[in-house]
């Protein structure tokens, strides 16, 4: 991996850009630069080839529907991006199209091409340190329920059930761990 | 539970690490849409977090999956030209407010028109922007959507919503920029239809972002000829989308 550069950063905000005034080639241009990144996130929580090769397709099919949802002055690109396809693939668990947590993860092998990786692209190298950190300050129980619910898609009721803890208990872990979590990177504002 | 704290509100974070479902996650979803201190929060909650998606490996999708998005959007006919409009469309609806709802029903029809498959592809460079008016009727919440396309010198009219009082016609008009030029008529209003008219290239090319338009009241099949027009019911402006 290696940190964006500023210049691809900026030319993946130009290729933004240019899809928002649909320009088909800019779609293309963007999934060449952020597939693989998308398909990773995409893959991690549907645990399944099949479904996250859907997800991913959906993905880009509504960001070139819908490219004016992307505001180039609130997020970078990148991670605008990655946040849509990990939301996307969240919402395919709940509607239910997939078993959550079907494969245990270490089971859950990539298949997909062994193709030499595409650019990938950091979102943000500083906030990620800053989120690192954050995260470490916190109980292990809150930190590991929301690193679970991050990465792969849970729910309250689901993490509470695999913790084996009623689901009063585990909401209230994890409430009081988000508020530090927030009064934490508010500081590194 | 044992600990007093007061459950601090905690639910934006909560949907945006995805912790919710059921009801909880319909009232935050209608939240996110209604409170605007609720959305930014969120946003807070997801630039923050996003970052940790670096921690997960990228992975080459493989080939046919580019494949099956480039043949999804050749099937349904998303050319970039339609899209480009809906897009402007959309961006001039926030300017403007829910007034273009119309004018975008406007360019949906144009998308499912038989005549769009015999269109050419897009030239590079559009020659003009294309306009939109979205002219109010009397004090109802009834609007006309104009959009006028420059490359086809077709013009758009939505009067869905509208119903005819079988005693009035209404006729559009547009006011030319050279001031000797009388007002060039745009055709009779058909009520609840959307219509799409081909203009002459004179009366197009009287189209500019500014342009005025007028709607009056006439007789049944329009103003008659050598009378003068009835008198102008609504009016409203061109602008660049």
């Amino acid at each position: 991996m290696q940190p964006a550069s500023a210049k691809a950063r900026e030319s993946l905000k130009a290729a933004m850009a240019r899809l928002a005034d649909g320009d088909r080639s800019a779609l293309e241009e963007i999934y060449r630069k952020t597939s693989a990144k998308l398909f990773g996130i995409c893959l991690r929580i549907l645990k399944d080839e099949k479904e996250a090769e859907d997800a991913l397709q959906d993905v880009y099919i509504t960001l070139w529907r819908r490219a004016d949802r992307y505001d180039p002055s609130r997020a970078s690109p990148i991670s605008w991006l990655a946040t849509f396809a990990r939301n996307r693939a969240v919402d395919r668990l709940r509607v239910g199209k997939v078993r959550a947590g079907s494969v245990p993860e270490d089971e859950a092998a990539p298949v997909a091409d062994k193709a030499p990786l595409a650019e990938d692209m950091m979102i943000d190298a500083e906030r990620s340190a800053r989120v690192h950190t954050c995260l470490e300050k916190l109980d292990e129980k809150p930190r590991d329920a929301i690193r679970t619910a991050f990465f792969e898609g849970r729910t309250y009721a689901q993490i509470a059930e695999a913790g084996g803890v009623p689901l009063g208990t585990m909401k209230s872990w994890v409430r009081r761990g988000l508020q530090k979590l927030k009064t934490c990177l508010e500081r590194g504002e | 539970m044992s600990d007093d704290i007061p459950p601090e509100d905690m639910m934006a974070a909560e949907y945006a690490l995805g912790l919710l479902e059921g009801e909880e996650l319909l009232a935050a979803r209608s939240r996110e849409a209604s409170d605007a201190a609720f959305a930014q929060e969120v946003a807070f909650w997801q630039d923050r977090l996003a970052p940790l998606l670096d921690q997960i490996d990228p992975q080459t999708p493989r080939a046919e999956v580019w494949e099956r998005i480039s043949a999804e959007l050749e099937s349904t006919g998303d050319s970039a030209e339609i899209v480009s409009l809906t897009a402007r469309l959309r961006r001039w609806k926030i300017a403007a407010g829910s007034a273009a709802a119309a004018a975008v029903a406007a360019v949906a029809l144009l998308v499912l028109s038989p005549a769009q498959q015999a269109i050419a592809p897009v030239p590079q460079e559009p020659v003009e922007a294309p306009l939109a008016a979205s002219i109010p009727i009397g004090d109802t919440q009834l609007r006309l959507a104009v959009t006028y396309l420059p490359e086809r010198q077709e013009l758009l009219v939505s009067a869905s919503g509208l119903t005819a009082d079988g005693v009035h016609d209404h006729e559009l008009w547009l006011v030319p920029q050279s001031e000797d030029t009388p007002l060039l008529s745009l055709g009779v209003i058909e009520p609840g239809v959307e219509r799409r008219v081909t203009l002459d290239a004179a009366v197009a090319s009287e189209f500019a972002d500014g342009s005025a338009l007028l709607l009056t009241r006439e007789p049944l099949g329009g103003k008659p000829e050598g009378v003068d027009a009835g008198p102008v019911v609504a009016e409203g402006r061109m602008q660049v989308i």
